[in-house]
């Protein structure tokens, strides 16, 4: 009963809810469904969709594994997930950008000519909620880094001398601000998107096509 | 908190299989053996491991293990059967009439994250049919695998095929610099069209360019598509290349097999050695392919001996998750009484008329065999009659 019913997940918090405001447009069933209340499963059998809501890191891995055919979630995610999922549409909400960021004394102490030179940073200690981020960035510069995994407030990290600077997400660069940080470099920008799992994609394109298309055309036409 | 590490733990990515499963996987097994037999294939067996420098062209580095022979060359396991196969019938059936078929069982090692569905070692069926190009042989393949499907007992799977030659063509017409190419098909197996969005606008081809190749990436449906292509193909090869694969597909119309089929031209496969048609199996509900393959005309040929061929290989252990679970296997008869002689005889004689039967090995009273044959799913006991034991 269940097994024709499109399942896709979504993640708890502002992203969800803004997924779901797209999915309202597109026509999508949406009555009652939230991201943020104790029900985990929504299920619309007349129109044929079920929601899962999930943390965002675990979009990417209910994808990956077919438990949902489709996901929303952000660009950070899938790249630090390293999961083998269809990326289909750039949804174009949820913007942020994953910077290296440093203390402000540090910051002048590697910059030379108003550029600051990462270099000087190679075989130090990197504080991050991104591993793998982290890893492929400083190993693109042919840099080696130590990384340090935490799982929040990252910008603490140099303050107590836990590491010399963080990756990390910012949207207005508020925080960094307050804790004395400053961004030397950017990564990659990140929006939400769309994902697919492989083998559902392709079984079930006749009924996944039209609402890629359909999302396709609302974010070009500007959400 | 206190977790104790087992004492007699397993490598990562290995797995104990029990006999529920090992039944199950017997079961597929001997069933592509016969339908492999019946369409002309022989069994051959390659050795697990080779030398290092054998596997190394056809695989990615990292993710082959390997072993130092005391003398000092590197081994690796087999990633897949098809490398050393090919190593194998380019040293020992040079000398063969053409084609040549042949069908394996084994397991393949590649070291890679087990998070993605896969185990470190896993079993594969699979066929290979060398030494012809074209149409005919494409077409057998295709057929063969789902035929394969068909018998495993999937409710419901397709087989998707693409042709890398047709795709990598495609994309050279369209204007992608040679360079380029490779990095566009990787993000076409990923779908990332994300991605290719993101590379378009970094190679700043003209806006109509970007549109054909953005259509490249969505080519995808039944039989008609193979008549979109045709429009797009500039040069006389992939046109060749478009028109065989319609043969192949009529040749499918035929069976009656296109229901299970449709064409994907992003479907390109993870090994480097592809040279023409590739196909993936899908089964609706599972998250991963069940079985791919296609034509790897240039393989043999660096093991010396040019001739094309084409194959394909069903993932046992991906078909066993894939399957709906099926009933615990019992016997039908536990032959208890008399001495152990009639007990062994009487056993003998219904195993004759192809029944499977236990043997009461040690005395127990009544109700211990019956709890016995309740636990291990028994129907029937056969008791000998005690009076026969004096003969």
């Amino acid at each position: 009963m269940t097994k024709s019913l499109i399942t896709i997940a979504l993640p708890k918090g502002k992203l969800g809810e803004e997924a779901i405001a797209l999915l309202e447009k597109v026509g999508l069933p949406t009555i009652n469904l939230k991201t943020d209340s104790r029900r985990l499963l929504f299920e619309y059998p007349e129109e044929g969709y079920r929601y899962l809501i999930c943390r965002p890191t675990d979009v990417p891995v209910y994808v990956e594994h077919g438990a949902a055919a489709l996901g929303i979630v952000g660009k950070d995610t899938i790249e630090e997930s390293t999961a083998d999922v269809f990326e289909l549409v750039d949804l174009r909400f949820g913007f942020c950008k994953f910077v290296v960021a440093l203390p402000l004394t540090k910051a002048e102490e590697i910059t030379v000519n108003g550029v600051p030179e990462l270099r000087k940073l190679n075989h130090k200690r990197v504080a991050t909620k991104f591993p793998n981020v982290a890893k492929k960035y400083f190993s693109s510069l042919g840099m080696q880094v130590e990384v340090i995994k935490l799982h929040g407030n990252i910008e603490l990290a140099p303050r107590v001398d836990l590491a010399e600077m963080i990756v990390d997400i910012v949207s207005t660069g508020k925080t960094l601000k307050e804790n004395q940080l400053v961004a030397v470099a950017d990564i990659f920008n990140a929006t939400a998107r769309l994902i697919a799992n492989r083998v559902n994609y392709r079984m079930e394109f006749q009924s996944i096509d039209p609402l890629v298309q359909g999302l396709k055309q609302i974010v070009e036409e500007g959400g | 908190m206190d977790i104790q590490l087992s004492k007699f733990q397993m490598p990562v990515g290995f797995k104990d299989i029990l006999p529920f499963e090992a039944w199950l996987r017997r079961k597929l097994k001997e069933g592509f053996f016969q339908l492999f037999n019946h369409w002309g294939y022989q069994e051959i067996t390659p050795p697990c491991l080779e030398y290092y420098e054998q596997l190394r062209g056809s695989s990615k580095e990292e993710e082959l293990f390997k072993l130092i022979e005391p003398s000092g060359r590197i081994l690796a396991l087999r990633p897949d059967l098809t490398t050393p196969i090919a190593r194998m019938a380019a040293t020992h059936l040079k000398e063969a009439t053409l084609p040549i078929r042949l069908c394996y069982f084994g397991n393949a090692y590649r070291y890679e994250g087990i998070q993605v569905g896969r185990q470190r070692e896993f079993e594969q069926a699979g066929v290979e049919l060398l030494g012809t190009p074209g149409v005919g042989a494409d077409a057998e393949m295709v057929a063969l695998a789902v035929e394969s499907l068909r018998l495993s007992g999937l409710a419901d799977f397709q087989l998707g095929i693409g042709q890398v030659a047709i795709t990598h063509g495609l994309l050279a017409d369209a204007g992608v610099p040679v360079g380029e190419i490779e990095s566009i098909k990787l993000l076409m197996m990923r779908k990332d069209f994300v991605g290719l969005e993101e590379k378009l606008l970094q190679l700043d081809l003209p806006k109509e360019r970007g549109q054909e190749i953005k259509a490249i990436f969505s080519l995808r449906g039944g039989g008609e598509i193979l008549n979109k292509i045709t429009g797009m193909a500039k040069t006389e090869t992939i046109t060749k290349a478009i028109e065989d694969l319609k043969e192949v597909y009529s040749a499918l119309g035929v069976l009656g097999l296109t229901k299970h089929i449709f064409f994907d031209f992003s479907i390109l496969r993870d090994f480097d050695y592809y040279t023409g048609i590739v196909f993936e199996g899908y089964a609706s509900g599972f998250g991963y392919p069940i079985c791919g393959g296609g034509r790897y005309d240039g393989l043999l040929g660096k093991f010396g001996w040019p001739v094309p061929a084409v194959g394909f290989a069903i993932g046992i252990d991906r078909l066993v998750g894939a399957l709906p679970k099926e009933e615990e296997l019992g016997l039908d008869v536990l032959v208890a009484g008399g001495n152990l002689a009639d007990r062994l005889h009487a056993a003998s004689l219904l195993r004759k008329q192809g029944l499977k039967v236990e043997v009461e090995i040690i005395e127990r009273s009544q109700r211990e065999i019956g709890e016995y044959m309740l636990s291990k799913n028994i129907a029937r006991l056969v008791k000998v009659e005690e009076a026969k034991s004096n003969d």
